[in-house]
């Protein structure tokens, strides 16, 4: 057997690329550029199509090859893309300007990656052993607080578009709690939730864009006021 | 005994002699990235010639302190490259505490050059010493939970036994508590050897500089120990990063053939972490004074995750 058919490398290289996507995702937190944002989460989630070929791999499950191969069109290539785009349109002002600063974030997402372990502990089974059926189940607390992570992202920022790279991050979670947990749910299901992802960006991409046409500027706390 | 006197002497000799080198072939590396043509990889050796054979002005208002700090420098910085292993996993030294005796020394060596900087009350001088103090306050933790992740999984502070039980589990640097901990001492690194996004090691400038406003005062001899001070504690982060994380080629005895793997295997790490440094210090540029904190910040909730992680995963 070689080494890249044992579910242990498997194992391993999941968890190592699952610690990889935590780290992107406090860089996340950490970044001020719009841009590196950007890229930032396409580089997060061509980690995650990559965790999802690996558990394809070990489980011959051709579905989630397809997952994969959506991630990287969907999330890697055309979100990117549109959002950058969209922000040379929109003339953003660069810097991400969080409520509370850059190292108490970076700290408060390191408490909540700790909460993510703690939650996630408790469904850690390491007796049962590596096999194909089980690979991954330890990135469930790399998943929870990525999750956590992107909603406290959310909260912190002011602008409507670093919300919405927000939320992909925070979609991000989700997909690797359900590739992990499940080796991918059905397609059908798989397809819907990007579908949905697809639509919403763009909703929300236009939703940015008029925001900053009648408001001048797209920070959210100014739609308090009523226009006309 | 005898053979303990043998290795701390091929190790200090390789110590003394690499370390200039390793400095040029970074700057070297920087420059041709930069398509500049760059002084070479042997200038480093012709500066500590030229600063060693020349005299040296010693400020009116000095005191001994200003006299002892580069010998201090030098010294703990010679006597901490004894302690880790470098080509064999047994180290030639160890001393009380292992990497803490290694991290602490490190830090008397920079504490007497923040008050070689104090001492002579010039202004560059304070502003120099208050900004190392500052970092390194800040990068001293997130080094210290790296390296306890370390020790934790090899259950030793000693670093020749954190070798030796790295050697054993082969794929143990694919765990994320080592790559964690890998990233956030390889962020205390480029903070402590004042690399760009931190510090501009090739600038004097007076708004930004920190090593540099420390030994202006210094010249001479003086200053060419506190430089190859300077380039052994730059020679021995590096160590310390791909001896413990990356042990491959490391002997665990005393045969030529095998010593001679590990030169050419540490080599090769060494020469590609330094392209590693340089790559971080060409793509990025120096970030604000007010951010580092920011930067070291992310390393330190990483050393955290990293400790975190060895107890879940």
């Amino acid at each position: 057997m070689h080494f890249y058919q044992d579910p242990q490398f498997g194992e391993r290289m999941i968890t190592l690329m699952a610690a990889l996507v935590l780290v992107l995702q406090i860089a996340m937190v950490a970044q001020r550029w719009l841009v590196t944002n950007i890229r930032v989460f396409a580089a997060q989630s061509f980690l995650l199509a990559g965790i999802a070929t690996t558990i394809a791999y070990f489980n011959n499950a051709p579905h989630i090859y397809f997952v994969a191969v959506l991630t990287i069109v969907v999330k890697v290539i055309f979100l990117p893309v549109l959002m950058e785009r969209l922000v040379v349109k929109i003339e953003l002002r660069q810097e991400i300007k969080p409520l509370i600063n850059v190292p108490l974030s970076v700290l408060i997402s390191g408490a909540l990656t700790i909460l993510g372990y703690v939650v996630a502990e408790s469904f850690y089974h390491p007796e049962a052993g590596t096999t194909p059926a089980t690979l991954g189940h330890n990135t469930l607390a790399v998943a929870i607080a990525l999750f956590l992570i992107g909603f406290f992202m959310m909260l912190n920022r002011r602008k409507a578009l670093t919300q919405v790279i927000a939320l992909l991050s925070l979609e991000n979670g989700l997909f690797l709690a359900a590739i992990s947990l499940t080796y991918g749910m059905p397609l059908v299901v798989e397809l819907g939730v990007f579908f949905d992802l697809l639509v919403a960006s763009m909703v929300l991409g236009i939703l940015v864009y008029r925001i900053r046409e009648t408001f001048d500027s797209v920070d959210v706390s100014k739609l308090r006021r009523l226009r006309g | 005994m005898i053979a303990t006197v043998v290795s701390i002497a091929l190790q200090l000799s390789l110590v003394l002699l690499l370390s200039p080198l390793v400095s040029g072939i970074i700057k070297t590396l920087k420059a041709r990235l930069q398509t500049r043509r760059g002084p070479g990889i042997l200038q480093p050796y012709r500066e500590l010639h030229k600063l060693l054979r020349k005299g040296m002005v010693i400020p009116e208002s000095a005191s001994w302190i200003f006299s002892a700090a580069p010998i201090v420098v030098f010294s703990t910085a010679a006597l901490v490259s004894l302690m880790i292993p470098m080509i064999s996993a047994a180290a030639p030294l160890s001393l009380f505490g292992g990497v803490l005796a290694v991290v602490y020394l490190l830090g008397l060596g920079r504490f007497f050059l923040a008050l070689g900087g104090l001492d002579t009350g010039t202004p560059f001088g304070g502003l120099g010493s208050s900004r190392e103090m500052t970092i390194s306050a800040l990068a001293e933790p997130a080094m210290m939970l790296a390296i306890f992740t370390v020790a934790l999984s090899a259950n030793s502070t000693n670093l020749s036994e954190v070798a030796h039980s790295a050697i054993g589990q082969s794929w143990r640097f694919l765990a994320p508590s080592q790559v964690l901990a890998f990233a956030a001492l390889f962020i205390v690194l480029i903070a402590e050897t004042g690399r760009i996004p931190v510090d501009n090691p090739a600038t004097h400038l007076e708004l930004t500089m920190i090593h540099e406003a420390m030994i202006l005062e210094y010249s001479g001899p003086y200053l060419a120990l506190i430089e190859w001070g300077a380039w052994i504690k730059q020679l021995i982060l590096m160590t310390l990063l791909i001896n413990t994380f990356y042990p491959f080629g490391l002997s665990t005895d005393m045969g030529l053939l095998n010593l001679a793997t590990g030169c050419a295997s540490y080599l090769l790490k060494l020469l590609f972490l330094s392209a590693l440094v340089v790559l971080v210090e060409t793509t990025n540029a120096k970030i604000r004074l007010f951010r580092v904190p920011e930067l070291l910040a992310v390393a330190f909730v990483l050393g955290a995750l990293a400790l975190i992680s060895t107890f879940l995963f």
